[in-house]
This record gives C-alpha cells, sequence and structure tokens, in this order.
C-alpha cells in the first residue's frame, strides 16, 4: 500500500482520528446549552433493546449528540448555509420540526424538580413538554413515566409540529397559520367549561398574541395570518357568558415598546402588565400603575428563537428581562406531584447560568399545581390555567386577590390531586376561572385536548 | 448501519479497513468482511438479519443443485425454487399487507392486516441471489461451491442495503481472488468522498427544504412552491441514491471489487428510454435480462412485455399503488417513445428533448412521493394553476435563501465539473507536472474539503433519513 494519494491518506487520518479522539474522550457532555436540551445519555444495553434495534438507533444518537466540538460544528455549519443566501441583510425564514411528546404527561416522576416549560412550540415544541423538561441548574431529569391515563387520548393531527421563524430586522417572529379546526376546538372546550361550572364561576378568555402581529414585517407583511381576525372569529363561536379580554388592542396600543422578546416567543413583564390592564377593564377594576412597582434587569438573555433558529443576528442582539417586583404580601406555593415547597415569584436564581431565563418567572412555573396567598383579605379566588405566557402575567394579579390558583394545563393532574378542575374549583371556593393560552397553544388541537381532558 | 452516519465513518470503517488490510491470509480476510457485513446488517436488523442468512444459505444450495442437474428439468426446477423462494419471501415481508388492505378493499372483507415491518435491503438482496441462480442455469458462472464465499457475494456491506444490485458474474472473480492497489484505493476514497458529499451536502439539505412544501394540505402552497418543492424534492431522491451508489462503489475499490456503474447523470436524458438507461441502472439492467428478454423482448408481445417490467418496477420501489401508478406512468412514455416519439424528440433541437423529459420525470416524482393519491393530485393541481396564489412571501425568501444552492445542486447533476477536469487536463496536456498536479493534489484537496464538510454537516444535522430503506 505505497503510494496512496493525499486524499487517501486524509480520509484514513481523519476518519481513524475523530474515531480515536471520541473514544479517548471520557468526559463527554450531557447538556447542550446551545439548544437547551439534554443530550442523549449513552444507551444500555439490553436484549430487548438490541433485538429491537433501539439499542443502535441510540447509540447513533449519542454518538452525533456527544461528538467533539459539536456545539462549535454545528455554528460552523450554520455559517456555512448562511453565507450562501442571497436575501437582503436581516431577512431569514428558519422552519423547525419537532416530533410532538403527548400533551398531559405530568412530571410526577420527578416532584422535587420542576419543568421546563416556557421553550416554545413551533404550534408547541416537546420543549413545553415534561418529556424533555430540563431542570436549569441540577443538571437533567430522567424521562417521566407517562401517567396512565383512562380513557385513549382522542388524536390529533400528525406527530410533527412545523414552525415558521421569519427573523427580521432582528427580531424572531413565528408565523401564524391560523386553522379553524383549533379554533372551533378551543370555543368548544371553553364552552364545555362553561357549561359544567355553570354561572357560579365567571370564565374569562385572555389571550395574548404572538408578536408577528406587531413588529415590522417590511415587505413580507402577507407571510402571516392575522391573529386579529383570530380572535374577532373566536369571539362568536365562544358562549357570551364567557369574557373575552381584549388583550390585542391593550397590547397594539403599545406595539412599540418592548412588550416581546426580540429572541425568544414569550411576552415581557411589559407587555404582561398590558395584558393585565386588559384583564382589568373586563373585570372593571382599577389596574395598579406601574410605576408603583420596584424593578430589577437581567442583561444578555438569549431565548427561544434563538435556540431554535441559531440566527447570528439573534445571537448579536440578545434581550433584557425587565422585572416587575411584587409589593403586595405573599406566599407561593409549588406543589409538584403532592410534595410542597415555598417560591419566589420573582426568582433570581434563574438569572445566573441557567439557559431560559424567563424561567424567572414564577419560578419556571411549571408545578402540578400552585397557589399564591396574599395580605389582601378580600375573599377573592381565582384559578388561572395557563401556559408559559402565563408566568409573566399572574404576579400582577396579587393586588387584587387573596387567594390565586395557577394550574398549567401541560402539568397538573388529578392523580396527584384527586381533583379535575371543577372538583378543585369546588373544593377551594374559587370564583373567578381565567385561560390564559398564547394564540399558538388556543391554535393546537393537541394543547387544548389536554385542558378538555382536566374536566374528567 | 448507512454510510452518511458518523458510527459508520468513525468507527465501524477504520476498524472494518485495519482488521482487512492488517490480516495477510486470504480466508481471514474474507471471514472479516463477511463479520463486517453481519455486525453492519445487524446494527439496522438485529432481528431479521435471519431472513437475509436464510435467503443466502437456500441460494447456495439451489446453485449446487442447478449445476449438479445442469440440462435436466430438476435444473429448472431448482431455478423455479429460488425464483419463488425469494419472491415468497419479498411478497411475505414486503406486499402482505398491501395484499391484504386490497383483498378487503376488494371483496369488502375485514381481515387482518399483517404489519410486518420491512427489513433493510431485502429488495435488493433477493434480486442478487435469484440472478445468481439463473446465471448458474444458463452456464454463465459457475456455482460457488464454499458457503462461505457465496455468503460474502451475499452480504457485502457495500450494497447490501441499498444496491447497486450487483450480479454474482460481475464479482465472482474477485470473490476468488482480489488485489487492492494503492491507486485503486485511492480512487475508492475518492469515489466514496463523492457520494458522501452528494448525499450529506446535497440530498439532506434537498430534503429538508422540499419538506417545507411537499407533505402538507397544499392549501395554502402556491404554484412557485410546488415547483420549487418537486424540483427539491428531484434533487433529494437523485443526490441520495446516486450517492448511496457512488459510497458503495468506492467502498468496494477499497476492499477490492469493482461493481458496475448504477447512475449516469439521468437529469441530462434526452428521453425517458434514455432517463431509464441512465438511472438506477442496475434494476433495469436486472428486468432486461431476467424479465424482458425471456418474455420475448421486443420481438413478441411488446406491449405486454412492457407492461409487465413497468408494473413490477413500479411496484418494487414499494408496496403501494402509487409506485404502480408511478411505474405504470413510464410505460406509457416508453410505449410512445418506441412507437412514434423517439424519432420525433431526435430530430427536435436537444434543448426541447431535455425540457421534455425533465418535465416527464418531474411529475413521474408526484407520484413517486404521494403514497396519498388524492394529495398527489392536488399537488399536481398546484403546479399547473389550481392554487390559492401564484407566488407568495414564504417561497421568495426561501428560494433567495438557497438559489445559490440549487444552482450548485443543478450543475452537480450534470457531468459539466468532470468535463471541466477533463478539458484542462487536455489544456496542459503536454505538461506532465501541471497534470499530475491537477490529479495528485487539486483533486485530492478539494475531495478533503468535501469529506470535512461532510464531517460537520453529519455532526450538524440530526436530520438524516435515507429514502431508499423503504425500497
Amino acid at each position: 500500500m505505497k503510494k496512496l494519494r493525499l486524499d487517501a491518506i486524509a480520509f484514513i487520518v481523519i476518519l481513524g482520528g475523530l474515531g480515536l479522539a471520541n473514544l479517548l474522550n471520557f468526559n463527554k457532555p450531557t447538556v447542550s446549552a446551545l439548544e437547551n436540551r439534554m443530550l442523549k445519555a449513552r444507551p444500555s444495553l439490553t436484549w430487548e433493546s438490541l433485538f429491537s434495534g433501539d439499542y443502535f438507533r441510540d447509540y447513533e444518537d449519542y454518538y452525533s449528540d456527544t461528538f467533539l466540538n459539536r456545539d462549535s460544528i454545528v455554528k460552523i455549519c450554520r455559517d456555512i448555509k448562511d453565507s450562501l443566501s442571497l436575501n437582503e441583510p436581516g431577512v431569514t425564514l428558519v422552519v423547525t420540526r419537532e416530533q410532538n411528546a403527548p400533551v398531559n404527561q405530568v412530571p410526577e416522576a420527578t416532584p422535587t424538580q420542576p419543568p421546563q416549560p416556557s421553550t416554545p412550540r413551533p404550534s408547541t415544541s416537546p420543549g413545553d413538554l415534561p418529556e424533555t423538561q430540563e431542570p436549569p441548574e441540577t443538571g437533567m431529569t430522567p424521562e417521566p413515566t407517562p401517567t396512565p391515563t383512562a380513557e385513549p387520548p382522542r388524536e390529533f393531527g400528525d406527530d410533527e409540529t412545523v414552525a415558521y421563524y421569519l427573523i427580521v430586522d432582528g427580531k424572531a417572529v413565528q408565523l401564524f397559520k391560523f386553522s379553524r379546526e383549533g379554533m372551533d376546538y378551543y370555543a368548544e372546550v371553553l364552552n364545555k367549561y362553561h357549561e359544567v361550572l355553570g354561572d357560579k364561576v365567571t370564565l374569562y378568555s385572555v389571550i395574548p398574541p404572538t408578536n408577528s402581529e406587531f413588529v415590522k414585517l417590511r415587505k413580507y407583511a402577507d407571510i402571516t395570518d392575522s391573529q386579529n381576525d383570530a380572535m374577532d372569529y373566536l369571539r362568536s363561536r365562544l358562549d357570551p357568558g364567557i369574557v373575552t379580554v381584549n388583550v390585542y388592542d391593550a397590547l397594539n396600543r403599545h406595539k412599540d415598546e418592548y412588550i416581546y422578546f426580540k429572541t425568544d416567543h414569550h411576552w415581557t413583564a411589559l407587555g404582561a402588565y398590558y395584558g393585565y390592564c386588559a384583564f382589568m377593564d373586563a373585570t372593571g377594576m382599577e389596574p395598579v400603575p406601574l410605576d408603583r412597582y420596584e424593578t430589577a434587569k437581567v442583561e444578555g438573555y438569549l431565548g427561544s428563537s434563538y435556540t431554535k433558529t441559531l440566527n447570528k443576528e439573534l445571537e448579536k442582539n440578545p434581550d433584557t428581562i425587565y422585572l416587575y417586583l411584587p409589593f403586595t404580601n405573599h406566599e407561593y406555593i409549588m406543589y409538584s406531584g403532592n410534595k410542597a415547597k415555598t417560591a419566589d415569584l420573582i426568582d433570581m436564581s434563574y438569572a445566573e447560568g441557567s439557559s431560559d431565563k424567563y424561567l424567572i418567572f414564577m419560578s419556571t412555573g411549571g408545578a402540578t399545581w400552585s397557589v399564591i396567598k396574599t395580605d389582601v383579605h378580600n375573599g377573592k379566588k381565582i384559578l388561572v390555567m395557563k401556559d408559559s405566557f402565563g408566568n409573566a402575567w399572574v404576579p400582577f394579579l396579587l393586588p387584587h386577590y387573596e387567594e390565586i390558583y395557577v394550574v398549567d394545563a401541560r402539568f397538573y393532574s388529578k392523580s396527584s390531586t384527586g381533583l379535575n378542575i371543577p372538583q378543585f374549583i369546588e373544593k377551594y371556593g374559587i370564583q373567578e376561572l381565567v385561560f390564559l393560552f398564547y394564540m399558538e397553544d388556543v391554535n393546537w388541537t393537541k394543547f387544548m385536548n389536554g385542558v378538555e381532558n382536566h374536566l374528567n | 448501519m448507512v454510510f452518511s452516519s458518523l458510527v459508520f465513518l468513525c468507527i465501524f470503517l477504520p476498524v472494518s479497513l485495519f482488521l482487512y488490510f492488517v490480516i495477510k491470509d486470504r480466508t481471514w480476510r474474507n471471514w472479516v468482511l463477511i463479520i463486517s457485513s453481519l455486525v453492519f446488517y445487524a446494527w439496522g436488523e438485529p432481528v431479521w438479519i435471519t431472513a437475509m442468512i436464510f435467503s443466502g444459505v437456500f441460494d447456495y444450495f439451489n446453485g449446487l443443485m442447478v449445476e449438479k442437474y445442469r440440462g435436466t428439468r430438476k435444473a429448472k426446477a431448482f431455478v423455479a425454487l429460488s425464483a419463488v423462494g425469494n419472491l415468497l419471501l419479498l411478497g411475505i415481508f414486503k406486499y402482505s399487507g398491501f395484499f391484504v388492505e386490497n383483498i378487503n378493499t376488494l371483496f369488502g372483507l375485514s381481515l387482518n392486516v399483517p404489519r410486518i415491518s420491512l427489513p433493510i435491503g431485502i429488495s435488493f438482496y433477493t434480486f442478487q441471489t435469484i440472478s445468481y441462480v439463473v446465471d448458474v442455469y444458463r452456464g454463465e458462472v459457475k456455482a460457488q461451491r464454499s458457503l462461505l464465499k457465496f455468503m460474502l457475494f451475499m452480504s457485502l456491506f457495500h450494497q447490501l442495503v441499498a444496491g447497486p444490485i450487483v450480479r454474482y458474474s460481475d464479482i465472482a472473480a474477485e470473490i476468488e481472488h482480489r488485489r487492492v492497489t494503492a491507486a485503486g484505493f485511492s480512487e475508492g476514497v475518492s469515489r466514496f468522498i463523492t457520494g458522501l458529499g452528494k448525499k450529506v451536502l446535497i440530498a439532506n439539505t434537498a430534503g429538508e427544504l422540499a419538506l417545507n412544501f411537499l407533505g402538507n394540505d397544499y392549501e395554502r402552497l402556491p404554484v412557485t412552491g410546488a415547483w420549487l418543492g418537486i424540483l427539491l424534492y428531484a434533487f433529494q431522491i437523485y443526490f441520495d441514491f446516486s450517492g448511496y451508489s457512488d459510497m458503495a462503489i468506492g467502498l468496494g475499490r477499497m476492499y477490492g471489487f469493482t461493481y458496475k456503474e448504477n447512475f449516469d447523470y439521468p437529469y441530462i436524458s434526452k428521453s425517458i428510454t434514455e432517463f431509464w438507461r441512465r438511472w438506477h441502472i442496475s434494476l433495469g439492467t436486472f428486468f432486461r435480462d431476467y424479465l424482458y428478454i425471456p418474455l420475448g423482448g421486443n420481438r413478441r408481445h411488446l406491449v405486454r412485455n412492457l407492461l409487465a417490467v413497468w408494473f413490477l418496477t413500479g411496484l418494487w420501489h414499494g408496496a403501494s399503488w402509487n409506485f404502480i401508478i408511478w411505474g405504470l406512468y413510464y410505460f406509457v412514455f416508453v410505449l410512445i417513445e418506441k412507437l412514434f416519439l423517439k424519432k420525433l424528440l431526435d430530430r427536435l433541437p436537444s434543448v426541447f428533448s431535455r425540457l421534455y423529459t425533465l418535465l416527464v420525470v418531474l411529475i413521474g416524482w408526484v407520484f413517486f412521493y404521494h403514497t396519498d393519491m388524492s394529495q398527489g393530485l392536488r399537488f399536481l393541481g398546484v403546479m399547473f394553476g389550481k392554487a390559492y396564489a401564484f407566488t407568495n412571501s414564504e417561497v421568495s425568501i426561501l428560494f433567495r435563501s438557497n438559489v445559490i444552492f440549487i444552482v450548485i445542486a443543478a450543475i452537480a447533476s450534470t457531468p459539466l465539473a468532470v468535463r471541466l477536469f477533463t478539458a484542462i487536463k487536455n489544456y496542459f496536456q503536454d505538461n506532465r507536472a501541471r497534470v499530475a498536479f491537477i490529479d495528485n493534489v487539486f483533486k485530492p484537496v478539494i475531495n478533503i474539503l468535501i469529506l470535512v464538510l461532510s464531517l460537520a454537516f453529519l455532526v450538524g444535522q440530526s436530520y438524516n433519513p435515507f429514502l431508499y430503506f423503504r425500497f
């Protein structure tokens, strides 16, 4: 084997060298900060996994997940792809695809570790769901075993969700694709709640739109469907007994302010405040002026949209999280499974190190259920059923209620409380029920199916 | 395992090559290859490796019997046994579900539809062993007496899972005795890298982009999106499959085997007949030699023979009606070309005959892609104007982001780059140092770049399905 050509020598050296280097790399990473997820662990060899072929598939995932310098290689690939683009600077369309995990699988296997509820979905990502949850500091949780459900779940759509992100002028915008099926189902579910709960409980539908409605898309305005039209459509479908809170107009009046993150799909605390004002309007209460709050800020936040798209414009242009610190005396208790712990509504332990700083709000907001008890002794009790958009919104309610119950539609589980939502409301004497889901969740039947299941 | 996986590239291949070249003894080398191949196969198909081994032992035996009873009716019986056995294996694993579904629909029954997962490569290896037994019968090759060597032919990991369909006669001599030279090994590496680049850099990228346009309900797909989508799919499927064939051929060279070409720039064809001489050549020649010609070829029952070939070509690609329709679609074009169109095409300027061929092929991919026929027809509708809009912002942004990629893929679909190299070398033909530089430095450096880029992209893309595994 003399006179091998240059490429043949390089081939042997590179492949063999990479093989050896990976073999000798004993310090394999388990977490990717870049992707905000847990890396695949080395699979364990069992007869079962061997014969089903799972072992080999898992091993391949593990091998590429823990490949030497993976993060920098990923970024280099991104740069190569970017350099081939002929779009005007600052405009990119990124399409992300994810396998859906089933909704309503409760993180009870991990009672002390909160799920990480605030990654965005591409209409909802499994990142939202307990399967891929990631407690920010303690490393990664093992995957919880799904809670067995009595009834077979209703099937909806594909197992893959696709999301379109337009990045324009350093802001990531998730494009909204109106789904009539989704909208009708949202209304159907809320109407069912109204039917079951009757007039004793006032129901509110609070729907934060996403920023696709408010960012200037230049000549690409036709690329996203109108969420305002979707809200109008919903209003016509909801039972008149359900109060529709007009979050849209409240935000639209302030659309030039910092109401949405640029690198994350959530609204900022300021956006949530305007959403709260709209709610106050609907209830006839007086909103607390913003300057009543002391503030704090956290800089250098690269959120979910960045993680999804790895876009360079976003990377150069991180967000600042402004926080409004509650002045009402209160106690915030999170129940995970059957364990209770008190937590901070604005939990600064998530400000440092953690890749998802939105978890600051309500200390992840990912309990099975939680309650905030205040010293406002007016006897008013409210339940907020929410997704991660609720985490920035709920703290503004403190001056108005004696007890605020919070349920995340994805994580609530009857098997740990023994109560479905109507029973829960009955037990705690709750008078008001708010549904606060952002538009993409409203539009997503699988998510709303989870909400419907909490009736049973 | 697939070639375009990091485990294959960084663990399997280096280890297998190392053992192969460290061991000098011929028999032991064969053992290294067989064990490599079985590990390679078991990695993806730990259970149904049994079917593969069964098919191998079965046809080893049939080959011996055919030879033993040469000239008698018994020989014919063993050929029949081989064909029936292999087709039965293929039928059970690949077509039983489809068959029962159709029976159910036809007679309004509700028989239990068997759900058997398709063993990897079964469509390829059954054809390979059938061709072996037939060739022994025809006296074109001698039966292999060593089971070890027969299993070597049968299980060679280079072509086991995705072709090309290698005939025993092509490599019979190399199974007995093969020499690997430095030049041959280098050529093999170069060919492998070409294939890897085609698969990882072009096919995977095109596939990811095509997903933006294909596979949804098409209510919001504009005309331009449909054309862009099917063009990207055409790139994906060509670079995927031909890249895989290149890698197989390259691996063969590294280990001392010479496999025949499987693709020859099909997208530059000037007729559908020509397209099929350039696309998946080993399948086309298989059907030609073992079905079309034995049925009578051009001389007797032309229409029936063509129909049989194209029906089966379609069915071979998958147990679903859309593949059959895709096959029959080509039957129609091949037939009218044979009747009169070919003569006309030959007289037209080549730009027209190329456009005609591309158009027919692109529309063919619509059938090929859509297992749901009504969805496929909707897509065709969109292509020809039944769409909500002619174009939209999404398509124009995605097009502009990827137009350079599309141009690269288009150029790579033609022999332009190869011709350019040849032209440069011809230009310098009197200057041996320059020619040597091009051959020994310039081309290898480009190969190394492609290799490094492909590895980076493999790490970078978790999206890496291999299309031809379905068949």
